[in-house]
C-alpha cells in the first residue's frame, strides 16, 4: 500500500505570550518608558527578554511518519504531548515551523463536534452548511442527506426546526452523523467522541471502523480514551514532549504509553 | 472525488510547507469551494432580516434617510451644487455606492477575528469569507439600485430629461472595481488587526474621513481647485464621479484619471491578497 499521507520533519514553534503587547497603544507604552528612561509598564514578571529563550516553545520538533491508505492511526500522549498541534498542521489550520506533509486525497478535519453550526438554522439548514463546511459538495450532501438523517437518529419533524431548540444530545448526534458521511479521503478527528453517550460513542467508533475498512479510507484518531483507541486504530504513534517516541501496531504503542504512564 | 494532483505537487494533492509560496492564489480550490460559499451568502443575506417585519426593505432606510439628511445639510444648508442633477439621485446614487465601499471594507476588515473560531477548527479557503462580506453588500446594492430607478422614473413621468451617457456600460466594472477596492483594503486591515486590534478603532474612523474626501455628498466641480489634488489622490473618487456621471450624466468622465485609479485598484488588491496569504496560514497563532 503506498503512503497517503507523509510527515517529514514537522517542527512547530509557538511564542509564548502575546506578540508585542497586543496593541500599538501599549507598544507606544513600553517605547516611551524606553525613551524616557523609566521601567516598561508592560513587562511581565519573570520575563526574561522579548526574544529571550523563555518566550519560545518548541510543541512539535522534528516530527515524521507515513500513514497508509486504509490505515486507522491512533495518535497517543499524555497532555501537552503536541497531539492537537500536529492535526491542527495536518488540518491546515496553522503552518508548521518547519518540514513537510505531503497528502493524497482530501482531509476533513473534526477538531469540533459542529463546526460552523448557526444556532437560528434549521437542522437541515445546518447539515448543508456544516458539511459544505467539512469539505462536501451539495451533491455529496444530497446524495447522503436520508442517511445522515437516519444515524443521527433525530424525528423526521425535528429536522426543520432551529438547532436552538434541539437539546445537547441531539445536537451532537447530528453534527456527527455528518462528520460520518464526509466524502474525504482521509478523516482526522480529536476527541470528538467525548461527547454524546456510551450507547452512541460506539455507533460512531463503528462508523469510524467501517468507512476505513469497507471503503479504504484513512483515519487519523486522537483520543485519551485507551479503549476507543485500542478498539479502532491497527496503527499508533507515540508523541512526548513534541517528539515522537514510538510507531508501530496499534496494541504495541499503547503497551509503551501505559508503561510510561506507570514509570512516573 | 478530486481528480489526481496537478504538475506543481508532484503527485500530491496536498502539500504543506513552512514557507507560504510567493503569489499563489488558489482560484482553483476556491471554486471547489463554491458550494459552501453559496450558502454561507445565503446564511449571511438571511441572518440580517430574520425575525424583522421590514425584512430585506431595512436595505433602503439607510440610504433613503441619508439621501433626506444630506438634502437638507449639504443642499439646503451648504448650499452645495449638484451638477444639475436632482439632489434624491444625487445623493441616493451616491450613498449607494459609498456604502457598498464602506461595508465590504469594514466587514472584511474583521475577517480573522470574526471567523477565528471556525478558522480554528477546520480548513477551508479563508478568502471566502471576504468573497461572502463582498457579494453580500452587492445584493444590497442591487436593492438600492431599483429603489434608484424608481425615483429616476418619477422624475421621467414628471418631465425631467437626462443625459445617460455611454459610460453607463462601464457600471458593471465601476461596481467591480469598488468592491477590488474595499476588499484589498479591508483584506490588508484584517491581517493587521489580527496583531494590533487598534486597526479596528481606526478605520471606523479612517472610512468617515474618507467620505469627505469622495464625492458622495458634492460633484468635482464644486471643489476649489487647489484642492482637488487631494481629492484626486482618493482611487475612489473617479469611479464615484463616472458612476454617477454614467447614470444620470452631468459633470464628465475623465479617462486618465480612471485608468490611474484601476492601476492603484489592482495594486491594492495585489497587496492586500499578499498580506492576506501570508497571515492566514499563522494567524490562530497569534489572534
Amino acid at each position: 500500500m503506498a503512503a497517503i499521507i507523509q510527515v517529514e520533519g514537522v517542527s512547530k514553534e509557538y511564542r509564548l505570550g502575546v506578540i508585542g503587547n497586543g496593541s500599538l497603544y501599549k507598544d507606544f507604552q513600553s517605547w516611551m518608558a524606553k525613551i524616557r528612561g523609566k521601567e516598561d509598564p508592560w513587562t511581565k514578571i519573570g520575563a526574561v527578554s522579548k526574544f529571550g529563550k523563555r518566550d519560545r516553545f518548541w510543541a512539535l520538533k522534528d516530527v515524521s511518519f507515513e500513514v497508509e491508505a486504509g490505515d486507522r492511526l491512533g495518535i497517543i500522549g499524555r497532555n501537552g504531548a503536541g497531539k492537537s498541534t500536529l492535526l491542527k498542521i495536518l488540518s491546515r489550520i496553522t503552518a508548521p515551523t518547519a518540514g513537510t506533509i505531503r497528502m493524497r486525497g482530501r482531509l476533513a478535519s473534526l477538531l469540533e463536534v459542529g463546526t460552523g453550526f448557526h444556532q437560528e438554522l434549521t437542522g437541515r439548514e445546518n447539515i448543508y452548511l456544516n458539511g459544505a463546511i467539512l469539505g462536501m459538495t451539495k451533491a455529496d450532501i444530497d446524495r447522503n442527506f436520508d442517511e445522515i438523517v437516519a444515524f443521527s437518529e433525530i424525528e423526521s419533524e425535528f429536522i426543520d426546526t432551529p438547532v436552538k431548540r434541539y437539546s445537547s444530545g441531539m445536537y451532537v448526534r447530528l453534527a456527527f452523523a455528518v462528520a460520518a458521511h464526509l466524502t474525504s479521503e482521509i478523516l482526522v478527528a480529536d476527541e470528538v467522541l467525548a461527547v454524546g453517550d456510551a450507547k452512541f460513542q460506539d455507533k460512531c467508533l463503528g462508523k469510524m471502523r467501517d468507512v476505513s475498512l469497507n471503503q479504504g479510507r484513512t483515519v487519523l484518531f486522537v483520543s485519551h480514551n485507551i479503549g476507543a483507541l485500542a478498539k479502532l486504530c491497527n496503527k499508533g504513534i507515540l508523541l512526548e514532549h513534541g517528539t515522537l517516541t514510538a510507531t508501530g501496531e496499534a496494541a504495541e504503542v499503547i503497551r509503551i504509553y501505559e508503561n510510561s504512564l506507570e514509570n512516573n | 472525488m478530486k481528480a489526481a494532483g496537478n504538475a506543481s505537487t508532484g503527485d500530491w494533492d496536498i502539500v504543506i510547507t513552512a514557507k507560504d509560496k510567493l503569489l499563489s492564489f488558489d482560484f482553483k480550490e476556491l471554486f471547489q469551494y463554491r458550494d459552501l460559499i453559496k450558502l454561507l451568502i445565503r446564511r449571511d443575506f438571511v441572518a440580517v432580516y430574520k425575525q424583522t417585519i421590514l425584512g430585506p426593505l431595512w436595505f433602503l432606510f439607510h440610504p433613503i434617510m441619508s439621501t433626506i439628511v444630506y438634502m437638507f445639510v449639504f443642499g439646503n444648508i451648504a448650499k452645495i451644487g449638484t451638477d444639475n442633477i436632482p439632489r434624491p439621485l444625487f445623493y441616493f446614487s451616491g450613498t449607494m455606492l459609498w456604502t457598498f465601499f464602506a461595508t465590504t471594507l469594514q466587514k472584511s476588515s474583521d475577517t480573522f477575528i470574526v471567523n477565528a473560531p471556525i478558522y480554528g477548527k477546520v480548513y477551508f479557503p479563508r478568502f471566502s469569507m471576504p468573497i461572502v462580506y463582498a457579494v453580500n453588500s452587492f445584493f444590497t446594492l442591487a436593492i438600492q439600485f431599483v429603489c434608484l430607478l424608481a425615483i429616476y422614473v418619477v422624475y421621467l413621468v414628471s418631465g425631467y430629461s437626462f443625459h445617460p451617457s455611454w459610460w453607463l456600460l462601464a457600471t458593471p466594472i465601476l461596481v467591480l472595481q469598488t468592491a477590488l477596492l474595499s476588499l484589498g483594503i479591508g483584506i490588508m486591515v484584517s491581517a493587521l488587526t489580527t496583531r494590533y486590534r487598534d486597526f479596528r478603532n481606526l478605520i471606523h474612523f479612517g472610512l468617515q474621513m474618507m467620505m469627505y474626501v469622495t464625492p458622495v455628498v458634492y460633484p468635482m466641480s464644486e471643489v476649489p481647485a487647489r484642492l482637488k489634488p487631494l481629492v484626486m489622490l482618493n482611487p475612489l473618487t473617479p469611479v464615484m464621479e463616472l458612476f454617477r456621471h454614467a447614470l444620470l450624466g452631468g459633470g464628465e468622465g475623465n479617462l486618465t484619471l480612471w485608468a490611474v485609479s484601476l492601476v492603484e485598484t489592482a495594486a491594492v488588491f495585489w497587496l492586500g491578497m499578499r498580506v492576506f496569504n501570508h497571515n492566514e496560514r499563522t494567524f490562530i497563532d497569534v489572534v
